[in-house]
């Protein structure tokens, strides 16, 4: 009976320590792709957008912070400047620019819309002040911009 | 599809790893009623519990990586099981040992963080060391042809576990800053001699007298290890061809020596050589290390189905073997594997962070990890000639996973400044 048992479990016992190996090297790859990417932008003083939710739940590829340098749109679509593969993000959901200073966001007719402190916002522009949070899909940011 | 990542999230394949283990330890010691089985059960709790909470301080207080805590769990899950099923009462001590280790991992952990004085004794790592290499000497006990223990109480303590976490502070701060260590100069005034020595040589002598010691301990592993990583140490922090030269010259001239004048390094080399010549005697340990591996096949016999007590030793050193035997190449595999990523996180944290005494800790942790596997899985795969030596958190010992837990709480809180 013993023998019977030990000799089924053996399999699932490798099988289960692989699966282990694998999600370990996939959340240390996910580690890899955002560290390349914000490698040289780290150190300038451009405001920021830093993820809220836990990266190892999610089932796509999303970077701990997003650097607004210039104009970025954000979407599924791969022309945009972010591009997530969340299944709730629309091909081109929001866009984030700058105004003397001062930065927007605003949604490009994004389905399932975008929220800034829980509050919807449309096509008009709306801006960001330092700690304001971002819904968009099933992610939330956090806007950061250091006050000089 | 839609996040299924959910559900398989590293932690949960640790504790799933543990339950079937202890599932199949409950009914393998079923036949023999004489013994208690709920403490199997009780240990298995234990086990399980100490990996969730720590890891769930580890999320809570944002102590920075948390994949080394987990693939190290996933390690000391396998060794603990393994180790249960050759011998209940060791395994019993070692998951209180593992209780010591965690209360270690947490404690070095704030205690690096906290004090800032690490890189500023540097005089003292060295000093501590050959102390508590004198009191080895003078009060140790020997075991197995190593004398390398001293008894506190019940309990014995191998303090070289200790040392090997004070050699890389050793090393650090000396690489952080060459210039605490002075030139010194001895004039021989009646001759007119003025010899002067510069501080690098001075730090090589040093490096010396730590393995010099272990030589006497008869440590080989260890000083094997200790030399693996001062090698490293000086290629990567670009020495002079000359110093490595040197060094490598040193280090043939000494293996020849002692191949000739100690008995049992000979013995180490030829049973590495050809241990089927003496093989009921001097080869007997590695060639049944070899059976036990060649028996298991791919998946292994299955746990407890094996007869990995015909190695000797098979509960420290040898605890590979048992592992391939019962849990299968895969189960090997996957073991150095786990090693694998373990290694790359900790070159990855080094690399992270920016301030050098961290950096080099960090990196002289791994390769202190790294190269320890190396040389016990060599020896007992017959890669390279056997000396004795833990494997990290896998084989049984107190010291060996306190003093692991030491340097993991170290590198765990130079990846929370990364």
């Amino acid at each position: 009976m013993y023998e019977v048992i030990s000799t089924i479990l053996k399999y699932v016992f490798t099988i289960v320590i692989y699966i282990f190996i694998y999600t370990i090297i996939r959340l240390i790859y996910l580690d890899i792709k955002s560290m390349n990417k914000r490698a040289g932008l780290s150190d300038k003083k451009y405001p920021y957008l830093k993820l809220l939710n836990r990266r190892d739940e999610l089932s796509f590829r999303v970077d701990e912070s997003y650097v607004l340098n210039s104009r970025k749109t954000i979407g599924r679509l791969s022309k945009n400047d972010f591009v997530i593969n969340d299944p709730f993000l629309s091909g081109n959901h929001a866009e984030f620019f700058s105004e003397d200073g001062i930065y927007y966001m605003r949604d490009l007719g994004s389905k399932n819309g975008s929220f800034i402190n829980n509050v919807k916002i449309e096509y008009d522009a709306v801006p960001l002040n330092n700690g304001d949070k971002i819904q968009i899909g099933q992610l939330t940011f956090i806007f950061v911009q250091d006050n000089r | 599809m839609k996040n299924y990542t959910r559900f398989v999230k590293p932690v949960y394949m640790v504790v799933l790893i543990n339950l079937i283990g202890f599932l199949l330890l409950y009914m393998y010691s079923k036949p023999n009623n004489n013994i208690n089985n709920n403490i199997t059960i009780f240990a298995g709790f234990s086990v399980i519990a100490l990996i969730c909470l720590t890891y769930a301080l580890i999320l809570k207080l944002e102590m920075g990586d948390e994949y080394l805590f987990l693939i190290v769990s996933m390690l000391m899950s396998i060794g603990i099981i393994m180790l249960y099923r050759l011998d209940r009462n060791l395994a019993q001590k070692q998951i209180i040992w593992l209780a010591v280790g965690i209360i270690m991992f947490f404690a070095c952990y704030f205690a690096y963080l906290k004090l800032n004085i690490w890189y500023k004794v540097a005089y003292l790592y060295p000093i501590v060391s050959y102390i508590l290499f004198i009191i080895t000497i003078v009060f140790g006990g020997g075991k197995r042809g190593a004398n390398n223990w001293i008894a506190i109480g019940h309990i014995n303590v191998q303090l070289s576990e200790i040392i090997k976490v004070l050699y890389i502070f050793f090393l650090a701060s000396y690489y952080t800053d060459p210039d605490k260590f002075r030139d010194c100069t001895i004039a021989v005034k009646r001759l007119k001699i003025k010899i002067n020595i510069s501080k690098q040589w001075i730090f090589i002598a040093l490096n010396y007298i730590f393995i010099g010691f272990l030589f006497l301990q008869r440590e080989l592993g260890t000083a094997f290890l200790f030399f693996g990583v001062f090698i490293f140490f000086l290629f990567i922090f670009g020495s002079k061809i000359s110093t490595l030269v040197f060094n490598a010259i040193i280090a043939c001239i000494g293996l020849v020596f002692s191949y000739f004048y100690f008995y049992h390094i000979r013995v180490r080399f030829d049973t590495w050589i050809n241990p089927w010549s003496d093989i009921s005697n001097k080869g007997y340990q590695i060639t049944q290390s070899l059976f036990a591996i060649g028996s298991g096949g791919f998946f292994g016999t299955g746990l407890g189905l094996g007869r990995p007590d015909f190695v000797p030793e098979v509960h420290t050193d040898f605890i590979f073997s048992a592992i391939c035997e019962e849990m299968g190449i895969f189960g090997g595999i996957a073991v150095i594997f786990l090693f694998f990523i373990f290694a790359y996180r900790g070159f990855k944290i080094s690399l992270m962070v920016k301030e050098t005494f961290d950096r080099i800790v960090a990196l002289g942790i791994t390769l202190m990890f790294a190269l320890q596997t190396f040389i016990i899985l060599g020896g007992v795969i017959k890669l390279i000639p056997l000396t004795g030596i833990t494997l990290p958190f896998i084989s049984y010992g107190g010291s060996s996973l306190v003093s692991g837990f030491i340097s993991l709480g170290i590198l765990q809180a130079i990846s929370k400044k990364a």
